[in-house]
């Protein structure tokens, strides 16, 4: 366990470009918000202030990505290493998890800034913020067991990771908020996992997006599904992973 | 939660019980091979598994060398990543009394992106030393393997021949009484190889028990007291040194001779 922590600890002091790790989902926010609220001036879309509203959104959204897409290469990078080791197997998910983790953290500020420029602080319910980033790590560590599993026995899962997580973003409330879904199709789209857990970061400032909590209910419990199904989907596969690496 | 548990109670440094192992076949051909691919789609090759350890049996007793010979194949490999649990068994059982150091393609676990030192530390924390550890030692390895100007550069600036010295160097200063020592490893000029295996002889006069695969008979006629000949995945003797080098070459001259029985037709 230490000499991951020990790992861990590397993997951030390599990234000596810490400022990207700001300026990219930064930049992200503005372009969207140029585009969406500016030019198009799409003023219907999602709440204001929208600046905020997006890049609340769009910090987790970067994590969920950058994590994800990661967890489909996991073995070319690290089987090497994989194959002189006895430690648990499941550590080597876990650590790519954490460093993304920590890259998020590290990417807070961003909604500072958002928060000092727009001026609208946030209610008494964002305390359900870390319970959004939690049940976020849950999904996304359930998540990247099953990409990992997935990725041995066919390699070509990366590219379908890929495509799925650019769909994703158009399918998740990134860009607009639930409310904006037609009525029939909320309830679809409260078995996006996504969902309920950008609707945990919005809370704060707009309680209003709580308006379904079945929607939510059902959201936040396919987070743990996919975090349990992950779990035991790795250990079934683990003797494979451990052989092809 | 580790790939295997180690038991203290077990009185010889590791025992196999009935062990068998498959792998699957075309390990290395990641990506390339697009005919391969093709034909796979179509269903002609089938991504099938082949069995390189068959129902293999064991003891290995604290302070004993033991040579595993016998024709190029996967299962030689495979046994030592039982011995050493970074692989588990598909049946049967490994036991182990104490923690075996898998001296199996270290170099390959070296990161570019990192230092020469950091990669020690890695690399180090990887076969079971403490960041403590790894620190008191970090100069007499450096000295071992040559590296001690380079510290602070990066993993590029080492030729290949200095990543496989600083990887052996590594693996033999994990404090550990038993190694599972793949000849591939022992690599580099010739007082380096002669100095490795001088630590070899060393470590065995202290009781440390080693597990060697090695093609080399010179090697082991000096430092193994028992060989295991396995051939097509199973064991075939477990024995002396030199009747398992009889047996050796006996195979290889069978082989030489189907061969060429095979090209006269």
């Amino acid at each position: 366990m230490l000499v991951l922590r020990d790992l861990q600890k590397k993997y951030t002091r390599f990234r000596l470009g810490y400022l990207w790790t700001l300026l990219e989902p930064l930049g992200m926010s503005l372009v969207l918000w140029l585009v969406f609220s500016v030019l198009l001036g799409a003023r219907a879309l999602g709440l204001q202030p929208y600046l905020l509203f997006l890049s609340v959104a769009i910090l987790p959204w970067w994590w969920f990505a950058t994590a994800i897409g990661s967890a489909t290469r996991i073995w070319r990078r690290t089987g090497a290493q994989l194959r002189i080791s006895t430690l648990p197997t499941q550590l080597w998910v876990m650590r790519a998890m954490l460093v993304a983790l920590i890259e998020f953290i590290f990417s807070l500020p961003v909604i500072v800034l958002a928060i000092a420029l727009t001026g609208f602080l946030p209610g008494p319910l964002i305390v359900l913020f870390p319970v959004g980033i939690l049940v976020q790590f849950l999904l996304m560590y359930g998540l990247a067991l099953l990409i990992a599993s997935a990725s041995v026995v066919f390699p070509d899962v990366a590219r379908l990771v890929r495509i799925v997580i650019r769909a994703m973003f158009y399918l998740s409330p990134v860009l607009y908020s639930v409310s904006n879904i037609p009525a029939g199709a909320q309830f679809l789209a409260s078995f996006n996992p996504l969902v309920g857990v950008l609707g945990l970061y919005r809370i704060g400032w707009w309680p209003e997006e709580a308006s379904s909590f079945i929607g939510y209910g059902i959201s936040l419990g396919l987070c743990i599904a996919i975090f349990i199904l992950g779990l035991v989907t790795f250990k079934k596969f683990e003797q494979r992973i451990l052989k092809e690496v | 939660m580790a790939r295997i548990a180690i038991d203290p109670t077990l009185d010889a440094v590791m025992e196999f019980t009935n062990v068998s192992l498959r792998m699957p076949r075309h390990r290395r051909r990641r990506g390339g091979g697009r005919r391969q691919q093709i034909r796979r789609m179509a269903g002609e090759v089938r991504r099938d598994e082949i069995e390189v350890l068959t129902d293999i049996s064991f003891r290995i007793e604290p302070g004993e060398s033991v040579a595993v010979v016998g024709p190029k194949g996967p299962g030689r490999q495979a046994l030592l990543r039982l011995a050493a649990g970074t692989l588990r068994p598909d049946s049967g059982t490994v036991r182990r009394n104490q923690p075996v150091v898998p001296m199996i393609e270290v170099a390959r676990a070296f990161a570019r992106m990192y230092t020469i030192r950091q990669n020690i530390y890695i690399v180090g924390g990887l076969l079971g030393m403490t960041p403590q550890q790894i620190e008191g030692k970090l100069p007499a390895i450096a000295e071992r393997a040559g590296v001690s100007n380079m510290l602070g550069r990066y993993l590029n600036a080492a030729p290949p021949v200095m990543r496989q010295k600083l990887a052996w160097t590594i693996a033999m200063s994990v404090n550990a009484d038993a190694y599972a020592i793949d000849q591939t490893l022992v690599v580099g000029d010739r007082p380096f190889r002669q100095e490795a295996w001088t630590q070899v002889d060393e470590l065995r006069k202290q009781g440390a028990t080693f597990l060697v695969s090695s093609d080399s008979p010179k090697q082991f006629r000096r430092f193994c007291d028992r060989a295991l000949y396995i051939a097509d995945g199973r064991l075939v003797a477990d024995t002396s040194v030199p009747e398992a080098l009889a047996a050796m070459r006996a195979a290889r001259q069978a082989a030489r001779k189907a061969d060429e029985a095979g090209n006269g037709e």
